[in-house]
C-alpha cells in the first residue's frame, strides 16, 4: 500500500464537528493526495493537500464552495473542510461509486459503453457543468482526469472541484490540462473563463466520440518530439481543426489516425456541425464558441435516434440530413443499407420509434430533463401489429387521427401509433412521420 | 431505459483505443564500489518502491505508452534490460555495486539507443534520470558530446540525481544542462524523495497533470523538459531531517 501525508487510522475532527477516521490512501495527483474515510459508519472521500498547494487561496475558494453547496446532484461537492495543526488541510466529498469508469478508460477502451450510452453520458455530463455555469461558477480543468461515467447507463459524476470559482476571477491558480486548455490560454493571452470551459467542453466532448484530439491530424503526425514547444504551436498558436471544411491541411493520417476516420463518418450532420463550429469559429472567437444548450439538443437527438441494423444487431445512429437528401443509411458494420424505422417529431426532437423507445419530459417541454419518463412504446397485447404510446405522464393528451378525429388520451391510455396522426402534449405537439 | 436493455449485449463501437506516443523512460544507475552498502540498498529499494506509482501515473495518461529501460555502469557499462518494457510489465532488478565509474561508457549506450533506429522518429521527450555518487574513471567527454548532439540526447529530459559529498555536479549539470535539475541527495531519506520526484516526471512530460499558473523557466540551457517541469515540486533537502549524512 501506498504511503502519503495521513497514516491508516488517524481520526481528524473537521470544521463541521465531525470526526472522520483515515482508513486508505486511494490515490495521488497534482495538488494533494486522495484517501477513503469514514464518519459514522458512513464512507467519504478525503483530499488533502501538498504543502505548497494547502494555500490561504485554495482555503478560501473551499470556504465558498462548502457553504454555496454543489450545483448538480452529479458533482463530488466539497461538504466538511479538516485542518490540522501547521497550516496543512483538506476536504471532504462523498465517494465515486467503484463502478463508474473513468474517461481515460473509455480512450482505453477498458470501458465499452454503447452508442446509446455514451450519448447519455456526454448529455449528463455537459449538463453537469451548464449547472455549474448557471450558477456563476467556472471550472477551470475539464478534461479526462475528472469525469467518471457508468458505462451501463450513462450516469456521470465531476470530481475535483475544488478549482471551481466563480466566473471571472482572475486570480491564478490551476489553468487547466495541456490539449485542453483553449487556445488563447496556451498563448497566454487569456485566463481561464466559461468560454474556455466550454472549448475545454467541446475536447472531451470529441474525445468520446472520436476517441482523437480534434487537432491532431496531419500536424501532429508530422512533429517528432511532441515537446513543450509542438504543443504550444499545435494547440495555442496555430490551431487547425482535422475536419475544417475550408482548410484540409490538418486532415487525419490513415494508419496513424485512424479513429478520427472511422468515427466522422458514422455520426450525423447535426453533430458534426458542432464540432466544425466549436473548432473552427470557436478556435478564434470564445465568445462564439458552442454552449450547453445546443449540445444537449443535439445529444438528446442521438439519443433518439439510434437504430438497431437488423442485419448485425449494430447501432446505428439516424441522420435528418441523409433522409432529407435521400442518402441511405448504411451500416457501420455489415454495411447493409437499412430503412429508417417511423419516427415521432416534438419540435426539435426527432424520436425513433423501437419497442423500448421513451419519450422524456424534455421531449415534451424542452426542460432538459431527459431522466423523466413521460411516454412509452407500448405493443397491443391483443394484436403485436399495433403499436402505441402509452402516457405515463401526469396531464391528459389530445390524439388527433390523420382524418382530423380528436381523442383524449388520459394517463394511463396509449394512443395509436399511425402515420401522420398527432399528439397534442400541452405546450408541443408530436407527429408520427 | 429505451434502447437500453436491448443494445447491452450488441456490437462494441468500432475503432481501437486513443493513439499514443511512446515516452522512454531511462534509469542510469552509478554501480561503482562506492556506491556499497547503504546507498546500493536505498536506490534499489526507492525505485522499486516508485514503480507502482509509474504504473498508476501511466494508467491516468492515455496520451503516451510509457517504457522503462535500465542501464547500469561501473567498470564497463551494460543494459539490465536492453529492450524497452511498459511499464506495466516492469519490475526492479536489484543492483550490485562493484567497480569504478565509466559513465561515458553508459552515455554511449545511451546514444545507441536514442539515435533512430532504434528509437522511432515520432516521440514523446525522453526522460534519462542519472545516478551517480562520484566522478568518471573514464574520459566521459566525447561521449556525452555524442549524447548531447543527437536530436533524441538534445530533447532529452535530463534528470541527475547527486548522492553523497563525493559526486561531481559540475559533470552532472553538463549533462542535465541545469543547475537546477542535479538534485542532491545526501541521506537515505532524500535521496529516496528524489528518486520518487524524478520518476513523476514521465508523466509531467506527457502532460497532462494540471500545471500551476506560475511556470518556473528561470534555468536557461537546451534542456527543454525543464519548461514543462514543475520545479516547486522537487522535495526541498533542508526539509528533510539530515542526521544520517553520508
Amino acid at each position: 500500500m501506498m504511503e502519503g501525508m495521513l497514516k491508516t487510522g488517524t481520526v481528524l475532527t473537521s470544521e463541521g464537528k465531525n470526526q472522520y477516521t483515515v482508513k486508505k490512501m486511494l490515490g495521488a495527483g497534482g495538488q494533494g493526495e486522495v484517501y477513503e474515510v469514514t464518519c459514522n459508519g458512513d464512507k467519504y472521500a478525503l483530499k488533502w493537500y501538498y504543502r505548497h498547494t494547502a494555500t490561504t487561496k485554495q482555503k478560501k475558494i473551499l470556504d465558498k464552495l462548502i457553504e454555496k453547496g454543489r450545483p448538480d446532484d452529479c458533482f463530488l461537492w466539497p461538504q466538511d473542510l479538516i485542518k490540522k495543526k501547521g497550516g496543512s488541510f483538506g476536504y471532504v466529498m462523498p465517494l465515486r461509486p467503484k463502478h463508474y469508469k473513468s474517461i481515460v478508460d473509455l480512450m482505453k477502451r477498458k470501458a465499452e459503453p454503447s452508442f446509446y450510452h455514451l450519448f447519455r453520458a456526454a448529455y449528463n455530463l455537459t449538463r453537469g457543468y451548464q449547472m455549474l455555469h448557471k450558477a456563476g461558477y467556472q471550472y477551470r480543468d475539464i478534461s479526462f482526469g475528472n469525469v467518471f461515467f457508468d458505462p451501463d447507463t450513462g450516469e456521470v459524476m465531476i470530481c475535483d472541484n475544488d478549482n471551481v470559482v466563480p466566473n471571472g476571477t482572475l486570480d491564478g491558480g490551476v489553468y487547466g490540462t495541456p490539449r485542453f486548455m483553449a487556445p488563447e490560454i496556451v498563448r497566454g493571452e487569456k485566463k481561464s473563463s466559461r468560454n474556455t470551459d466550454l472549448y475545454s467542453l467541446a475536447v472531451l466532448l470529441f474525445y468520446m466520440f472520436m476517441l482523437n484530439h480534434p487537432l491532431e491530424g496531419k500536424l501532429e503526425a508530422k512533429i517528432r518530439c511532441m515537446d513543450i514547444h509542438a504543443m504550444n504551436k499545435l494547440y495555442g498558436t496555430d490551431p487547425l481543426f482535422i475536419w475544417d471544411p475550408e482548410n484540409d491541411a490538418n486532415r487525419p493520417l490513415p494508419g496513424y489516425q485512424d479513429n478520427a476516420i472511422i468515427y466522422w463518418d458514422l455520426y450525423p450532420k447535426h453533430l458534426k456541425d458542432l464540432f466544425i463550429k466549436s473548432f473552427t469559429v470557436g478556435l478564434k472567437e470564445p465568445a462564439k464558441r458552442v454552449t450547453e444548450n445546443k449540445w444537449l439538443e443535439t445529444f438528446s437527438n442521438l439519443m433518439a435516434g439510434i437504430m438497431i441494423c437488423p442485419t448485425c444487431r449494430a447501432e446505428i445512429i439516424y441522420d435528418r440530413d441523409k433522409e432529407e437528401n435521400n442518402i441511405p443509411h448504411t451500416c457501420w458494420n455489415c454495411k447493409n443499407e437499412l430503412k429508417v424505422p417511423s419516427k415521432i417529431v416534438i419540435g426539435k426532437n426527432r424520436i425513433i420509434i423501437t419497442s423500448k423507445t421513451k419519450l422524456y419530459s424534455h421531449h415534451l417541454k424542452g426542460d432538459f430533463d431527459m431522466h423523466t419518463v413521460m411516454g412509452e412504446v407500448i405493443i397491443n397485447p391483443d394484436n403485436p401489429t399495433k403499436w402505441g404510446i402509452k402516457n405515463v405522464s401526469k396531464k391528459e393528451w389530445k390524439y388527433i387521427k390523420s382524418d382530423g378525429t380528436e381523442m383524449s388520451v388520459p394517463p394511463g391510455r396509449a394512443a395509436t401509433i399511425a402515420k401522420n396522426a398527432k399528439i397534442v402534449f400541452g405546450e408541443e405537439t408530436g407527429e408520427f412521420l | 431505459m429505451d434502447v437500453n436493455e436491448e443494445i447491452k449485449m450488441e456490437l462494441k463501437r468500432p475503432g481501437a483505443e486513443l493513439a499514443s506516443r511512446p515516452l522512454h523512460f531511462f534509469w542510469v544507475v552509478d554501480c561503482s564500489g562506492s556506491m556499497f552498502g547503504e546507498k546500493m540498498g536505498t536506490v534499489n529499494n526507492a525505485i522499486q518502491e516508485t514503480i507502482p506509482e509509474m504504473q498508476e501515473a501511466a494508467e491516468g495518461n492515455p496520451n503516451a505508452k510509457l517504457l522503462v529501460r535500465t542501464l547500469k555502469f561501473s567498470s564497463g557499462a551494460s543494459w539490465v534490460n536492453p529492450d524497452p518494457v511498459e511499464v506495466e510489465d516492469f519490475s526492479w532488478e536489484d543492483l550490485i555495486a562493484i567497480g569504478v565509474t565509466d559513465m561515458g561508457k553508459a552515455f554511449d549506450l545511451l546514444s545507441a539507443e536514442l539515435t533512430i533506429p532504434p528509437m522511432s522518429d515520432r516521440a514523446l521527450p525522453p526522460v534519462i534520470v542519472l545516478l551517480s555518487d562520484g566522478r568518471p574513471t573514464d574520459n566521459y567527454k566525447p561521449a556525452l558530446n555524442r549524447l548531447l548532439k543527437l536530436p533524441w540526447g538534445k530533447k532529452a529530459v535530463r534528470i541527475a540525481i547527486s548522492i553523497g559529498q563525493d559526486a561531481d555536479n559540475d559533470i552532472l549539470t553538463e549533462f542535465t544542462g541545469s543547475k537546477d535539475l542535479v538534485l542532491q541527495a545526501n541521506n537515505a531519506t532524500t535521496l529516496t524523495k528524489m528518486i520518487k520526484w524524478a520518476s513523476t516526471v514521465a508523466s509531467v512530460v506527457s502532460a497532462p497533470a494540471s500545471r500551476p499558473d506560475v511556470l518556473t523557466t528561470s534555468a536557461s540551457g537546451d534542456n527543454n523538459g525543464l519548461l514543462m517541469l514543475d520545479m516547486d515540486n522537487i522535495p526541498d533537502p533542508n526539509d528533510i531531517d539530515t542526521s544520517d549524512v553520508w
